[in-house]
């Protein structure tokens, strides 16, 4: 290829880059370079689209770090920088340039803001935890055993998540709110409200299902020699399913975990609903952004900057958990 | 210690039947081979002696001990697998320890054994390397090593050369065989190809359909096959079978004549029978000076030539509609046979064709059960005006 066009270029001694006889516009010749050119039109595209979808994601981020940094007398008129925001004023010594940062400090004077990050991380933690070891089980059996009923098995355990949560929510709180006698050991007054429990048991069955959905896709892809290898070596089924299947479904147990995470660190209704809002009660996050609205004035400076604080670890779980799964699709070379 | 021993297992799923009452006795130290078609039972059977699978009924027995309720990894064995399975998410040290790991070995015992079963299967220098940068052969060694290093009473192995390349799975032949001459314990070995049970067993236990054909040593299965199936299936290209009936001078069908005496063979005149002869004992009348006890000549004509290197396989037609058969084994009118590599035959030629009446087996055509290997002559007198081409 390469040389006929050479020697195409050395019979008619033009240039390969326009064919000079026609004479084209702007647009017109943009178009032929396209067609001459595909890869050149699908990289700008691909660039286009990602740029869109970044600004259209991350400049609420933005503006609510712009929001966070205005000082609160300024509130009304925030626009694409903080209004207040003057870099002269770095030549007077200011080093703030007229913004607020101290507010990162006051999300925590105000409101024991750290409390309410512990209190979801806990139950995050907790849940992710459970609801990992339970579906992996359940993966195992949908994805690895044969046994009858399997299929509508699997389809009653994923009518759980069509529900929405406040269909349950009624008959949890009566029953959370109902004082059992052989809990009182544990629970001063015997009943589940107030406690982390009355939110990590709901959630544990809420996100359950598309947990063992997911782990179910993933260890039934595990070949069979693998497993039946590590139970003549010298493990039992499930020291199987923990030594071998999981570690190699590392991808899948980080998506699955994720997922679970997030979604409970971000959980508000039953959160809300289960507590009555104290920070020593066992109140998520979402209860502790509200407590800066007051009655007679909302704080929507330290709101924006406590929602900031909030991502934070969320954002840090991803970037690490993203690792892992970029690390385990590229060294899961599963081969028989 | 190491002998293994298969009581009435039966395997059923759902309606098909894997194994049907297999009954087995190896000895410790054996190389048994279990051999037989795709589907035929075997690895079922293997995976039954394992563990992986329980039977439906019957028992099984290693080193003397009912193990038919135990989990594999009380069993005293080990295993290779056909798609090698060495677990992709460990080094290759981790790979071979980790039975040991499991077991709670002190870590210079680990070391020691590793570095022993590393040395057998010659990959030295390579534990820290993951399977996905070794080669095919290089894995399979690993999966030996890892089989090996925990000194198990019963080695099993599925099918383990089935994915290597053709050169690379004969030297690894040579390899397990001296690996068992090495640790002289009891291997038991799954394969579908034939020429590896020959070359590698003590004993060879032809499975068809989920039973058990024959259990004997390589050359009684080649040349005393108990049935028609073990017959075909041991020895390649396969054993030739005509149709025939007795009648009273011996073996009689449409194109071929064996004479024998009947009630010498305990053959009863006028049932079916099948005659079946391989191909090395098919011999051209003109080369039949080293047959001891040639059969009566039988016409052919050459149709298509194998030539091999050592041998060359001749198919022959004995009618001449004969063409459309393709199955040329169990074809009445055609005939596999081999012969030297300086035969100057070509195709579409007329022969005549004879048997070495002394390698000729009969078998009951309804059962398939061998009626007899090797047939005497009759008469001398008739064997000299029909079957001696002497005179060419």
């Amino acid at each position: 290829m390469a040389t006929e066009q050479q020697d195409g270029a050395e019979v008619f001694g033009t240039d390969t880059d326009e064919e000079p006889e026609i004479k084209r516009g702007l647009i017109e010749s943009w178009a032929a370079n396209a067609i001459k050119n595909p890869d050149r039109t699908y990289k700008a595209m691909f660039y286009t689209a990602t740029i869109f979808f970044l600004v259209t994601t991350l400049f609420p981020f933005y503006w609510l770090f712009m929001v966070a940094l205005t000082e609160q007398r300024n509130l009304q008129n925030v626009g694409v920088v903080p209004s207040g925001f003057d870099p002269t004023l770095l030549a007077a010594g200011d080093l703030t340039m007229g913004t607020n940062p101290g507010v990162f400090i006051e999300v925590f004077t105000l409101v024991p803001f750290h409390r309410y990050m512990f209190n979801s991380f806990v139950i995050a933690t907790v849940t992710t935890i459970i609801v990992l070891i339970v579906a992996s089980l359940a993966g195992y059996v949908f994805g690895r055993l044969r046994f009858p009923f399997k299929g509508p098995l699997m389809l009653l355990v994923l009518i759980v998540s069509f529900f929405p949560p406040a269909a349950f929510f009624i008959p949890l709180n009566q029953l959370f709110n109902t004082n059992v006698d052989i809990l009182r050991p544990i629970l001063a007054d015997g009943s589940l409200y107030n406690t982390p429990y009355a939110m990590i048991i709901p959630f544990s069955a809420i996100f359950m299902p598309l947990a063992i959905f997911i782990l179910t896709t993933f260890y039934a892809q595990i070949p069979d020699g693998l497993e039946d290898a590590a139970r003549i070596e010298g493990t039992t089924r499930l020291g199987a399913l923990f030594r071998v299947i999981v570690p190699l479904s590392a991808p899948g147990v980080a998506t699955a975990g994720v997922l679970t995470f997030i979604a409970v660190y971000n959980e508000f209704f039953f959160s809300f609903l289960m507590t009555d809002g104290g920070a020593a009660n066992w109140a998520p996050i979402v209860e502790g952004i509200l407590r800066y609205q007051g009655q007679y004035e909302v704080l929507f400076n330290v709101m924006a900057a406590a929602s900031i604080v909030g991502v934070l670890p969320v954002a840090i779980l991803v970037v690490v958990a993203q690792e892992k799964i970029v690390s385990g699709l590229t060294a899961g070379a599963l081969k028989e | 210690m190491g002998d293994v021993k298969l009581e009435h297992i039966t395997k059923r799923y759902d309606d098909v039947t894997a194994v049907d009452d297999m009954n087995l006795d190896i000895n410790d130290g054996e190389f048994v081979t279990f051999v037989g078609p795709s589907g035929c039972g075997k690895s079922t059977t293997m995976e039954t002696i394992a563990g992986l699978t329980k039977p439906t009924e019957g028992k099984v027995f290693i080193s003397g001990r009912d193990v038919t309720n135990l989990p594999p990894k009380d069993r005293g064995i080990s295993m290779v697998f056909q798609n090698i399975a060495l677990f992709p998410h460990m080094d290759v040290f981790d790979n071979i320890s980790f039975g040991l790991r499991l077991r709670d070995y002190a870590a210079e015992e680990i070391q020691r054994r590793v570095d022993h079963a590393a040395d057998v299967v010659q990959l030295k220098d390579m534990q820290d390397r993951m399977p996905d940068e070794m080669s095919g052969g290089q894995r399979q060694r690993v999966a030996i090593a890892r089989a090996i290093v925990r000194n198990p009473d019963v080695f099993l192995m599925d099918e383990p050369l089935a994915n290597l390349d053709a050169k690379l799975r004969v030297h690894m032949r040579t390899e397990l065989q001296r690996l068992h001459k090495e640790l002289d314990t009891t291997i038991i070995y799954v394969t579908h190809d034939q020429a590896e049970a020959m070359t590698m067993s003590d004993r060879i236990a032809v499975i068809n359909a989920g039973t058990l054909q024959q259990i004997d040593p390589p050359l009684v299965c080649y040349n005393e096959p108990a049935n028609k199936f073990v017959a075909g299936f041991i020895g390649s290209p396969s054993m030739n079978f005509i149709d025939g009936e007795v009648t009273n001078t011996g073996f009689e069908s449409e194109h071929i004549t064996v004479d024998f005496d009947p009630s010498a063979v305990g053959v009863t005149v006028g049932s079916n029978i099948t005659l079946g002869v391989r191909p090395e004992d098919v011999y051209e009348s003109k080369n039949a000076r080293v047959v001891a006890d040639p059969t009566a000549p039988i016409a052919a004509k050459t149709d298509v030539l194998e030539p091999m290197g050592n041998e060359i396989f001749i198919y022959l037609l004995l009618s001449e509609d004969a063409e459309a058969a393709m199955d040329t084994a169990n074809a009445d009118d055609q005939l596999l046979m081999s012969t030297d590599p300086d035969s100057t035959l070509g195709e579409d030629e007329e022969i005549e064709v004879v048997l070495d009446r002394s390698k000729v087996h009969l078998f009951d055509a309804s059962t398939g059960r061998a009626v007899a290997h090797g047939l005497a002559d009759p008469a001398p007198a008739t064997a000299s005006s029909a079957g001696a081409p002497s005179d060419d």
